[in-house]
């Protein structure tokens, strides 16, 4: 008896097709075509569901709980509480606006690609087919992105009863693998180069295709770094360089990623548009330096603000009042979309890699003799590559191992519940994320034997939720 | 798997339980989807469950069956605050780093006194690395790009397989207070990561067969037959260690069954490929039109068939997927069991996934009418999941 209204009108086609499928009614099947399709299978003994006729229904709804506490403490449906009403709508604006981004990089994308095919077969020179092919690997990662931001969106189903959520950090993975083999080709090609070693026409062509693809890139990466909306104190700090995931897992993710880009950036600021945060950011990378490294304590905006503010007064001013006025809204919006941020590590990847390729073109260009010099910029810059993946794939691997989020301090938690006067001790406490930023709960409490067992559960409940917004709880409650 | 009346939970036996399991799942002592078909029983590396009292009334036995996995949080040890760094494995309570270095060290010495799987594939690790550090060094030197490539493939494979060692240690890690279910993860991590490899290495196997396609003959790589004889003896030699595990179609019961499956299969493919490659060049010696582009071709297509089902299997495992081996039959039997009891309203939400294969975790939320004694209907709901194989369940009883 599924208490949202419009989810009958799809439980009617499911029925038709259901009634038109299986007569007699007690297997389950699951049809999960249509994201759409929300399945439902109800019990055939239930009788509130005779109008339903026979349809199995594991996913139990459940008459509306007016707590006190305002707001249902149980999951209504399979996909409780995940796709509430407020969060559904969060998430799928959040995510429509990726899936935009995503988009309009793959075209780009695909249109440079095209240009560089083209041209390349026209010139008939391997190097120029070969930065296109790079390309073509760049359209796999973002469509492998996109794939997976489209598909976090599903609804659940009775097999993957928590969603499909997961995607996301499985196809973030998937993007971080092929980063990783796309440095290991670079490095095969950059030997190849050694071993087949032909004229200097070959280094000017090198510099100008890295050149080329470098702007590309550039480009793209502006496009998904840019963090419109309303976070403008927020999102106004790292221009193009990823410092918006300030919550996202630990705070430090993103910092040594801006530490090791300062050089290459330089340029890049120039081109930008000029705003006031330019210079901010700018000379908050100069000294950025090891405190922001480790520690995942709420660093917020002010701490980059303070840092920065020996240089630049004004725009301290300017900052910290926006960012005061979003702060509360940054702690919501506060991560990235993690396939965003994938396809972005992606770009930037292929920028630094080109930046290499081009240094050595240049140098082969201009003394053919010094052909190892090739090989060594590519192997620094790809080692650089891959030390900027390092942060999200360690993300991703907590996430995967169903690790306590950094961001919620057990020791914190247990404590609180343990002070609580009728809770005796606490067994099996599990905190996992699902994805970044939904956070699960389970635990065992055991409470004295006289104690009110509902009003504890609401108790515990509403303190896991006020103090680390985490909704998915789900509490034993044992007496002694 | 009907429960007696009597609803006196009780912890049966280890060989009744999984005689019970055993046949509820339709797999029978001579099922040769299990890795090792001669092997009746089923040694699973189940975390020994504290027994659970049948006297109810005795309060210092815990009630319920916990696993060892479970973090205990007495009361009075937050009073002295400086104990918590004795429950946390590696990193502070407090900052929760992750200290690489120790973490390495501690795996280092574990993997000493490994098991024999994990040695037979340091063997094979190390076998690998020779050979392909003296094709590259024989590469560079003689300026044959083939070799180079080919000792790059191989130098991949190797770090993947060395990323499996480092799981298959890992994973006896005890559980601690950041990895609350511990660290069997990280096997099924390295099988879809092996997968995912060999997934990739099949398409990129299809892009060389399409580029041998468009090329003209002038440019073909003439693959080097010494390579691939010797590649195609030691991927051979892989496969004889993981004899057991050469199946395509495989029931995973534990964890260690996903992570030798993915170096099984690992080897497989790449064994297939050096014999497609030695194929190619005999077919192109025989004068066949097109050899490689046939001989690439079917390389792909079986290495994909191949690695499909441990990348399904690894993957619904990594997107927390309902266990497969739980039929919904069960289930729905199950939550109607629940239903039927007379204080029980009606269940919310039933949630399960697999840590690893084995390894079931389930989340359980009942109305319940107000009053009723929950400690029935609990020790009820957790006797019901406990025969299906479900070992952390948490139920939330809510009173309406």
């Amino acid at each position: 008896m599924c208490q949202n209204k419009e989810r009958f009108g799809r439980k009617v086609e499911v029925t038709f097709l259901y009634m038109i499928i299986k007569g007699s009614g007690k297997a389950a099947v699951i049809l999960w075509k249509n994201p759409v399709l929300f399945v439902c299978f109800h019990e055939a003994m239930e009788v509130q569901n005779s109008e339903h006729g026979h349809i199995i229904e594991v996913c139990g709804d459940v008459p509306a709980v007016g707590t006190s506490l305002g707001g249902s403490r149980i999951c209504g449906e399979a996909a409780c509480g995940f796709s509430d009403a407020k969060t559904s709508s969060k998430d799928a604006n959040e995510r429509s606006a990726s899936m935009r981004k995503l988009l309009i990089a793959v075209i780009l994308c695909v249109i440079f690609m095209s240009v560089e095919v083209v041209g390349g077969i026209k010139a008939n020179s391997l190097a120029i087919l070969t930065d296109a092919a790079h390309l073509l690997s760049d359209v796999a990662a973002f469509a492998i992105s996109l794939f997976s931001l489209w598909a976090s969106g599903w609804e659940a189903t009775p097999r993957q009863s928590y969603g499909f959520f997961r995607i996301e950090i499985l196809g973030a993975l998937v993007s971080i693998q092929m980063i990783w083999l796309l440095a290991g080709i670079l490095v095969y090609e950059a030997i190849t180069r050694i071993i087949n070693d032909t004229g200097e026409v070959q280094g000017f062509l090198m510099f100008v295709v890295a050149a080329f693809g470098l702007v590309v890139n550039i480009a793209m990466a502006l496009l998904l770094g840019h963090d419109h909306g309303h976070d403008h104190g927020h999102g106004g700090h790292g221009h193009g360089h990823g410092d918006h995931g300030h919550g996202h897992g630990g705070h430090d993710e993103m910092h040594n990623h801006g530490l090791t880009i300062t050089t290459h950036h330089h340029p890049h600021h120039h081109h930008h548009e000029a705003k006031h945060d330019d210079e901010h950011h700018h000379a908050h990378e100069a000294d950025h330096t090891e405190p922001h490294h480790h520690y995942e304590a709420k660093h917020d905006d002010e701490h980059h603000h303070a840092h920065g503010a020996d240089h630049t007064e004004p725009l301290l001013k300017t900052c910290s009042e926006g960012e005061t006025k979003t702060k509360y809204a940054a702690k919501q919006k506060k991560q990235r979309n993690i396939n965003v941020q994938g396809a972005y590590l992606h770009v930037l990847g292929d920028s630094i890699q080109s930046v290499g390729v081009m240094i050595g073109g240049a140098i082969i260009w201009y003394k053919p003799e010094w052909k190892i010099i090739d090989l060594i910029c590519t192997l620094i810059f790809s080692a650089i590559v891959l030390g900027t993946t390092i942060r999200m794939l360690r993300n991703i691997l907590e996430v995967l191992m169903e690790s306590t989020p950094r961001e919620i301090d057990a020791t914190k938690l247990e404590k609180g519940l343990c002070e609580m006067h009728e809770v005796v001790a606490i067994h099996e406490l599990h905190i996992w994320a699902i994805t970044v930023g939904k956070v699960l709960l389970a635990c065992h409490v055991i409470i004295k034997r006289e104690a009110d067992a509902d009003m504890v559960l609401n108790k515990v409940i509403d303190y896991i939720r006020r103090g680390y917004n985490i909704s998915h709880v789900t509490i034993q409650i044992e007496r002694q | 798997m009907e429960k007696s009346d009597s609803f006196k939970y009780y912890y049966p036996s280890e060989k009744e339980s999984q005689n019970s399991w055993n046949t509820g799942f339709g797999l029978s002592v001579s099922d040769r989807r299990l890795a090792f078909s001669r092997q009746a029983s089923f040694d699973q590396a189940r975390e020994p469950h504290t027994p659970v009292s049948i006297n109810l009334n005795d309060p210092a036995k815990p009630l319920l069956a916990r696993s060892v996995s479970n973090i205990d949080i007495p009361t009075g040890l937050f009073y002295s605050l400086d104990e918590s760094n004795k429950y946390s494995g590696e990193g502070n309570g407090s900052a929760q780093k992750f200290s690489f270095m120790l973490f390495v060290f501690s795996i280092l010495r574990i993997m000493r006194s490994g098991n024999r799987y994990m040695k037979r594939l340091f063997v094979m690790i190390s076998l690998n690395v020779a050979y392909s550090t003296t094709e590259l060094v024989i590469g560079l030197f003689t300026g044959r790009v083939g070799l180079v490539s080919d000792a790059f493939h191989l130098t991949f494979g190797c770090g993947l397989l060395t990323f499996s060692l480092f799981a298959m240690a890992a994973s006896r890690k005890q559980p601690d207070r950041v990895y609350t279910y511990g660290y069997k993860r990280l096997e099924a991590l390295s099988a879809f990561t092996n997968a995912l490899f060999l997934l990739f290495m099949s398409f990129s196997l299809a892009v060389e067969g399409l580029h041998a396609f468009i090329q003209d003959e002038s440019e073909h790589k003439h693959y080097l037959i010494v390579s691939a004889v010797t590649n195609l003896l030691v991927n051979l030699i892989g496969v004889w260690f993981f004899r057991n595990y050469a199946r395509i179609n495989l029931v995973y019961r534990n964890a260690e069954d996903m992570n030798y499956h993915s170096v099984c299969l690992h080897v497989l493919a790449d064994s297939i490929r050096s014999a497609g490659l030695i194929l190619a060049s005999w077919l192109l010696s025989l004068g066949v039109q097109n050899a490689e582009v046939l001989c690439l071709g079917l390389v792909s297509v079986a290495v994909f068939m191949l690695v499909m089902p441990l990348f399904k299997a690894t993957g619904g495992i990594l997107l927390q997927m309902a266990p497969p081996r739980i039929p919904t039959s069960a289930l729905s039997k199950c939550w109607r069991q629940i239903n039927a009891r007379e204080d029980v309203l009606e269940i919310a939400q039933a949630r399960f996934w697999e840590f690893v294969p084995g390894h079931v975790v389930g989340s359980v939320s009942i109305q319940v009418k107000k009053g009723m004694d929950d400690r029935t209907t609990l020790q009820f709901v957790h006797g019901l999941y406990h025969d299906l194989g479900v070992q952390n369940l948490t139920v939330q009883t809510d009173d309406v």
